[in-house]
């Protein structure tokens, strides 16, 4: 087959031969849920009577961006080792036609937020779930710069420096990047972070690597809870509110408003969770102003979605409709902030 | 004059067709995109309906701000002169001209502009 007519589930084939070696007998790939930017694909291999699981996630040519991919593979090499619940990363590479690929253990359970946030199957799953999340996500925050040094180019705070500082800074300069027309509302909440940034003590903690997407969407779970944390994109260094603030957004709490971390408890018992797990003492101040900057985030992030349709990047109706929901996190930017109460 | 049915009344015909597709999908993926489409159909027959008046009151709302101006008459020199005056609104907040007690001022209009998005964009959003 030439390379320019191989699809991305051969790419993922082939990525599976390289980890299992010739000899393996390997199934034919079947395609998962996934991203916009990446094709997931399940790979079943069977090496000297052994059979392997595979999830082989492939970025295609044009979209490839190997030092990202070789990022996550080491900060998810790290993790796994210290008992994170997420998958045993096995190998990354790219191949000469341009794709990149991530080899990864395959994990059991259901990743389909909305089905966890509302099915009665999964109350009992929820209740546990919590105290889970709380505890891998304090096993990440233990993770040091130090530790994932081999991992390339993690963005963060330097030395000294408030990780809210450099944070809400650099999503300024996304702002600017992405913005489609003015929006006052976003402006204003920028002074209102610097003010609380100035005010609030600075964390006496040293930076630590965050997952970076820690939201319900990047759950995996069965009946029991927590089977995997997927998604390690977005890792970097930062400080444990940020992932405790993230999990709060109200975007993902699929209609479950009264119970703001993730649709699944209510944001104080979720705090106090990270609390007992970490044996941090967590500042309920900054995970408010991280809420406030997260949410500036996400606005960002349907802009940026809707510009990849507008610049005729991706065409699609459903990208353009993304760009209409930047007021109603807005609204929820307003709402954090109590500018309705002083308005 | 156009004939029946009106524009709004098209795209209600659109929108239940939309639905129905999405009711009747094969598969996850087929039923999130009609109902994506759907809900975009919808947004633009509330903004049909509602984006006058609410152009209208955000212009009130700058006039406080700003200070007054004239009124654009045409609507599409109104969304283009509404752009640039949240622009020089822009500039003002950046350079600190509502910081303090001008902040009083400045949120009820931040407030009632978003508001008025939401009614239109998700409805079930708003307040």
């Amino acid at each position: 087959m030439s390379p320019e007519k191989r699809g991305t589930g051969d790419v993922a084939v082939e990525a599976a031969r390289r980890v299992l070696g010739d000899g393996a007998a390997i199934s034919e790939p079947r395609k998962l849920a996934g991203g916009a930017m990446h094709d997931s694909w399940a790979v079943d291999g069977t090496v000297d009577g052994s059979s392997r699981e595979l999830v082989v996630r492939v970025s295609p040519a044009g979209r490839a961006d190997y030092e990202k991919t070789r990022r996550e593979f080491e900060v998810l090499k790290v993790a796994f080792g210290r008992g994170v619940r997420c998958p045993q990363p096995i190998d990354v590479g790219r191949f000469e036609s341009g794709e990149d690929y991530l080899v990864m253990s395959r994990v059991r359970g259901d990743s389909n937020p909305r089905q966890l946030v509302t099915s009665d199957q999964y109350a009992g799953a929820r209740k546990r779930l919590i105290a889970q999340l709380a505890e891998d996500l304090a096993r990440i925050h233990q993770i040091s710069p130090d530790d994932v040094a081999a991992a390339p180019n993690m963005r963060g705070p330097a030395a000294g420096e408030d990780p809210l500082a450099y944070h809400r800074r650099e999503a300024e300069a996304m702002f600017r990047v992405f913005l489609l027309n003015p929006h006052p509302a976003i402006d204003w909440a920028f002074r209102w972070l610097d003010r609380q940034i100035e005010r609030l003590p600075r964390p006496q903690r040293a930076p630590c690597v965050v997952h970076g997407d820690f939201r319900i969407g990047n759950v995996m779970y069965d009946e029991d809870g927590l089977t995997s944390l997927l998604d390690w994109e977005g890792t970097h260094i930062g400080e444990p509110e940020e992932d405790i603030a993230w999990l709060c957004t109200r975007v993902w709490r699929f209609g479950k408003n009264d119970l703001q971390a993730g649709g699944i408890a209510p944001r104080e018992e979720w705090v106090r969770a990270c609390e007992i797990a970490s044996g941090l003492e967590i500042s309920r101040e900054r995970v408010a102003t991280w809420e406030v900057l997260q949410n500036i985030r996400w606005a960002e992030i349907t802009m940026m979605q809707a510009r990849a349709h507008l610049d005729g990047h991706t065409q699609s109706h459903e990208l353009a409709a993304i760009g209409r929901r930047t007021a109603e996190t807005e609204l929820e930017i307003l709402r954090l902030t109590g500018a309705l109460a002083r308005g | 004059m156009q004939d029946r049915p009106t524009a709004v009344e098209l795209l209600d015909a659109l929108g239940g067709f939309m639905r129905d597709r999405a009711e009747n999908a094969r598969d996850r993926w087929e039923r999130f995109q009609f109902q994506v489409a759907a809900n975009s159909i919808g947004i633009i027959k509330r903004e049909l309906e509602l984006e006058d008046g609410f152009m209208r009151a955000e212009w009130a709302g700058l006039d406080r701000l700003l200070g007054a101006e004239e009124m654009p008459k045409e609507q599409a020199a109104l969304a283009v002169r509404l752009g640039e005056r949240n622009a020089e609104l822009v500039e003002q907040i950046r350079s600190g001209a509502f910081d303090g007690e001008a902040e009083a001022r400045l949120l009820p209009h931040l407030w009632e502009t978003i508001v008025n998005k939401v009614r239109v964009a998700s409805p079930n959003e708003a307040l």
